[in-house]
């Protein structure tokens, strides 16, 4: 018993060195990529204006001041103010919070119910994955903007709510990665080996299964955090999602589409936000997937 | 004067990292209705020297460095893309190793044969039918099926396929890529046999690349051993099999079974070849020789025609040492 | 075949129930009385009563999600609005054809441009065209298409003054909402053919066609074009999903009156019969697109049709259609 034990940890400390060692040959191949890591740098530099808004902006996000309504970008307001004379620039990095804060726990909560459904149905097969890969078929068959608009006004508006209301959309896809990878781990001989010598299901998938999977499912989780942006900033364009007075990127487009003949700043720049945050995790996504699957790359 | 004769032929794959050189300074010829092997390991750079004959070496990474290859006189290293094009399929055709994946998969193999009868025969849509009705035909395959598609062949009737489309047009050179490699064993002397029918038929010359000595024994009237990208002996049939000079020759011979000799085992060739990116100095061979000498890790040992016909490249053997 | 199509015509239709039931139970469960509402300050208990009668809402969850399917199956009803109390599919009826033209159009101009780009982006690999295509697509790829919509509204509505900003009036105020709500599209499909075409053109068939001595161009368009056919269509097929729903945003930025802005008027009026008839009819659409993609590709490849034929080997050549799928997507 006490063999058993001993083997099985030094099977675990050479795992875990290998895979410490795989970890950085990734890295390695992330940063030889020129678009990856530009990706990288607009994603960090973006994360830092937002995670410390307040060192990077004199005005608060939501000071009004009606002698200065639809200022021009100057140095004291970099982007301009918008119709309550508030500064353009704070609202953009406070709102930056929210976009990606919803976006993330979107991402985390579609990643959890798909590692979920799509082990559950790649683990145990037969009538089980039927019915949640035909279940997935129809979450897929609804528009995904479609059925966050549905959701959304079925829940209300808010930034919990939206997280959710976009989740939801995103479930079958992660489910799906997860399915196929499961299926594939499963395959493997040290599965079967582990069935042999009587480990539980719960033990296989943990100890076995689950670190197999990691890396797709952080490629996907990366891929999608750009849509996610997409997807929340239009819900709370049409006026779903997170409503003004809450900056967000999307309300404040929407807080700004009535002015969008006269006073161009108020659209530009929130745009120029979510276009540049989709772009850079897009870059950041494709060179991980690269990277980690270095066949993949011409 | 030969169909075929290459001269000083060089090729080089270069990318950021490094340079390939899959080919070096390679001399071959090839008679009239003659049949010559090109024989060594995976690697040589056998498949690039019959693709830079063609042309058909991706460029970039691929670049035929030096040399000339002269077919019916005329260099086709100097020719025009469009006199290449009127070549390749023409005059001198290719077949391919892997016939499972030599043929578009979504395009009827009548079609597929037709196809290149009509590109050069100077004929009618219909008379490019009837032709390649007539090559299935020849090649053992009931004219019906040529309105199927590859997939519904196996893998020896697709190299049929493949001959019959690579003869269609008779050409004077048929350069044949291991053409049994992938094939069954039981499939492979069929395969070969009618190869050498049909080239007998339509006086055909031939370069055959193979790793097969067995092959090369029964179909050849010359062979040319290669190694890293050079050629090490060329000779006649009697000049290879009977009276093999060069180290890498023998040992290939020696690692060979064989039915009329006793032997108490097998004795390969120790080692593996040089990377390709990465040649040794001197003699490509000398790592894995037996006879290797202070010299032949330092002097290039030139190519030399040590009696009619018979070529080595090997130091010791031009010093009469071995 | 025929048992092919049958067979997956048999599938969908699970499919889009299962479609108008997830629906139906999203709005189902929404908080807020709708009758209330429309009643508003005129409320007794009486007309109360009536009006949740006469729009069947007192027949519990089963009992209106049953009756909803039946009518729908039996009339093509999709209801009637809570706001207006006009049956939404005669509503539909006016809007559907101009977001199906939006889509179509849009999905059209992917097509005859996405498509060319990628092929020769790809057949001109690490040129300078090549190079400068990818990095307009990739910064594409990251603009959603209402705010390209935005963007082009400033530029050419009002800045420039070139293009109408709302309506459809001449076929000048199509030209915005077509191009971008296709310009996303475009830059999905030129980077899907860009790759596929990489991959193809490296078999061995495209090189036993250049060893025939046939012209680059005819390789190009007879060899590799139609054997990159399948990841294409796909991506043809979804984008034409996304042109529909796209359709809804952009609608309401160039005051379009389709089913994008149908949809918006009933979710601010809580108006649950119409975002149930306008979210499932498009989610009908796509079923069916979908049907029509997978029946496509049987005729695209001949080795997709054969596996289709023989019963044994469907089920291999569905599990690799979908993991195709799925990678594509």
């Amino acid at each position: 018993m006490r063999r058993k034990k001993e083997t099985a940890n030094i099977e675990n400390m050479e795992m875990a060195t290998r895979r410490r060692g795989q970890w950085r040959d990734i890295l390695g191949r992330l940063f030889r990529n020129k678009l990856g890591t530009l990706g990288v740098i607009i994603v960090v530099v973006l994360l830092i204006l937002i995670v410390f808004a307040g060192v990077f902006t004199k005005y608060d996000y939501s000071a009004q001041d009606f002698g200065s309504r639809f200022l021009l970008p100057s140095l004291e307001h970099p982007m301009g103010t918008d119709n309550f004379g508030r500064d353009l620039w704070s609202r953009l990095l406070y709102g930056g919070r929210i976009s990606l804060l919803v976006a993330v726990v979107a991402v985390i909560i579609a990643t959890g119910l798909g590692i979920v459904f799509g082990s559950i149905a790649g683990y145990f097969g037969g009538k089980t994955d039927l019915i949640i890969t035909r279940l997935m078929d129809i979450l897929m068959a609804i528009p995904a903007l479609l059925l966050a608009i549905a959701i959304s006004s079925a829940l209300g508006s808010g930034p919990i709510k939206t997280a959710i209301a976009i989740s939801i959309s995103s479930i079958p896809h992660a489910a799906r990665i997860m399915r196929s990878t499961v299926m594939s781990v499963k395959g493997n001989e040290f599965v079967e080996a582990a069935q042999a010598t009587g480990s539980g299901n719960t033990r296989i998938i943990f100890k076995h299964i689950l670190p197999n999977t990691i890396a797709p499912l952080i490629v996907n989780a990366t891929l999608q955090l750009g849509g996610c942006i997409m997807s929340i900033s239009g819900l709370s364009f049409i006026g779903l999602g997170v409503q003004p007075p809450t900056p967000e990127w999307g309300s404040i487009l929407a807080a700004g589409r009535a002015y969008i003949r006269d006073f161009w700043p108020i659209i530009v720049f929130p745009s120029l936000f979510i276009v540049l945050t989709v772009f850079g995790f897009n870059l950041f996504g494709d060179a991980l997937r690269d990277a980690l699957d270095p066949r993949l790359k011409d | 004067m030969s169909l075929l004769d290459i001269k000083g032929l060089t090729i080089h794959y270069i990318t950021h990292q490094n340079t390939v050189r899959a080919v070096n300074d390679v001399d071959l010829s090839i008679d009239t209705g003659k049949t010559l092997g090109l024989v060594g390991e995976t690697g040589a750079g056998k498949t690039t020297t019959a693709l830079g004959i063609l042309r058909l070496i991706q460029t970039p990474p691929g670049k035929i460095v030096s040399g000339e290859i002269l077919f019916d006189g005329k260099d086709l290293l100097k020719e025009s893309e469009h006199n290449i094009r009127m070549i390749r399929g023409n005059d001198i055709s290719m077949i391919f190793q892997d016939p499972m994946t030599a043929l578009n998969p979504i395009m009827r193999v009548g079609d597929q044969i037709a196809e290149v009868v009509y590109l050069h025969g100077d004929c009618t849509k219909e008379e490019a039918k009837e032709r390649s009705l007539h090559m299935l035909e020849t090649v053992g395959i009931r004219a019906e099926r040529s309105t199927e598609f590859p997939h519904q062949f196996s893998g020896g009737m697709k190299q049929r396929v493949v001959i019959a489309m690579a003869l269609a047009c008779k050409p004077k050179l048929l350069i044949a890529d291991e053409p049994t490699t992938a094939l069954d064993v039981t499939i492979q002397a069929q395969v070969l046999k009618m190869i050498n029918e049909l080239k007998a038929v339509y006086n055909t010359s031939m370069l055959l690349i193979t790793h097969d000595l067995g092959i090369v024994a029964e179909t050849c009237d010359e062979v040319a051993i290669m190694y890293a990208g050079q050629i090490v002996e060329y000779g006649n049939l009697e000049h290879i099999f009977d009276n093999p000079k060069h180290p890498y020759t023998i040992g290939l011979f020696k690692s060979l079974p064989s039915l009329d000799k006793d032997v108490e085992r097998l004795s390969p060739i120790k080692g593996l070849m040089p990377d390709p990116a990465n040649l040794p100095t001197g003699c490509k061979f000398h790592t894995r020789c037996d006879h290797v000498c202070e010299d032949c890790k330092a002097i290039e040992p030139a190519y030399q025609e040590i009696e009619p016909g018979h070529f080595v490249r090997c130091l010791r053997v031009e010093r009469g040492e071995i | 075949m025929i048992k092919y199509f049958i067979k997956r015509l048999l599938w969908t239709i699970p499919v889009m129930l299962g479609v108008l039931v997830v629906v139906f139970t999203i709005t189902y469960f929404t908080p807020g009385d709708p009758v209330m509402t429309i009643l508003g300050t005129g409320y007794t208990p009486e007309r109360y009563a009536a009006m949740a009668h006469e729009f069947g809402l007192d027949k519990g969850y089963f009992g209106q999600i049953g009756s909803y399917i039946w009518n729908l199956i039996s009339q093509g009803s999709f209801g009637k609005s809570f706001a207006s109390n006009i049956p939404i599919a005669q509503e539909i009826a006016i809007r559907f054809p101009v977001t199906l033209k939006l889509a179509l159009l849009s999905t059209f101009f992917v097509v005859i441009v996405g498509l060319p780009l990628g092929i020769l982006s790809a057949t001109k690999q690490y040129s300078a065209f090549d190079t400068s295509l990818t990095a307009v697509a990739l910064i594409l790829c990251a603009v959603p298409s209402f705010i390209l919509a935005l963007l082009s509204l400033i530029l050419f509505g009002v800045k420039l003054r070139w293009l109408p900003i709302s309506g459809l009036d001449t076929w000048k105020s199509w030209i915005l909402p077509v191009a971008t709500n296709a310009l996303g599209g475009i830059a999905v499909l030129m980077r899907m053919t860009r790759t596929t075409m990489l991959e193809v053109i490296r078999q061995d068939y495209i090189r036993t066609a250049r060893a025939k001595g046939l012209k680059e161009s005819v390789v190009i368009r007879r060899h590799a074009l139609q054997n990159c056919l399948i990841p294409v269509l796909t991506v043809i097929g979804s984008n034409l999903t996304m042109q529909l729903a796209g359709a809804i945003i952009i609608e309401t930025i160039f005051n379009i009156n389709g089913m994008g802005m149908y949809l918006m008027q009933g979710i601010l009026a809580r108006d649950y019969p119409v975002i149930n008839g306008t979210v499932i009819l498009i989610a009908f659409i796509v079923c069916v697109m979908n049907l029509a993609v997978d029946l496509l590709y049987a005729l695209v490849d001949p080795r997709i049709k054969a596996q289709y034929t023989s019963g044994k080997r469907k089920a291999k050549a569905i599990r690799k259609l979908r993991s195709a799928k799925t990678e594509v997507e």
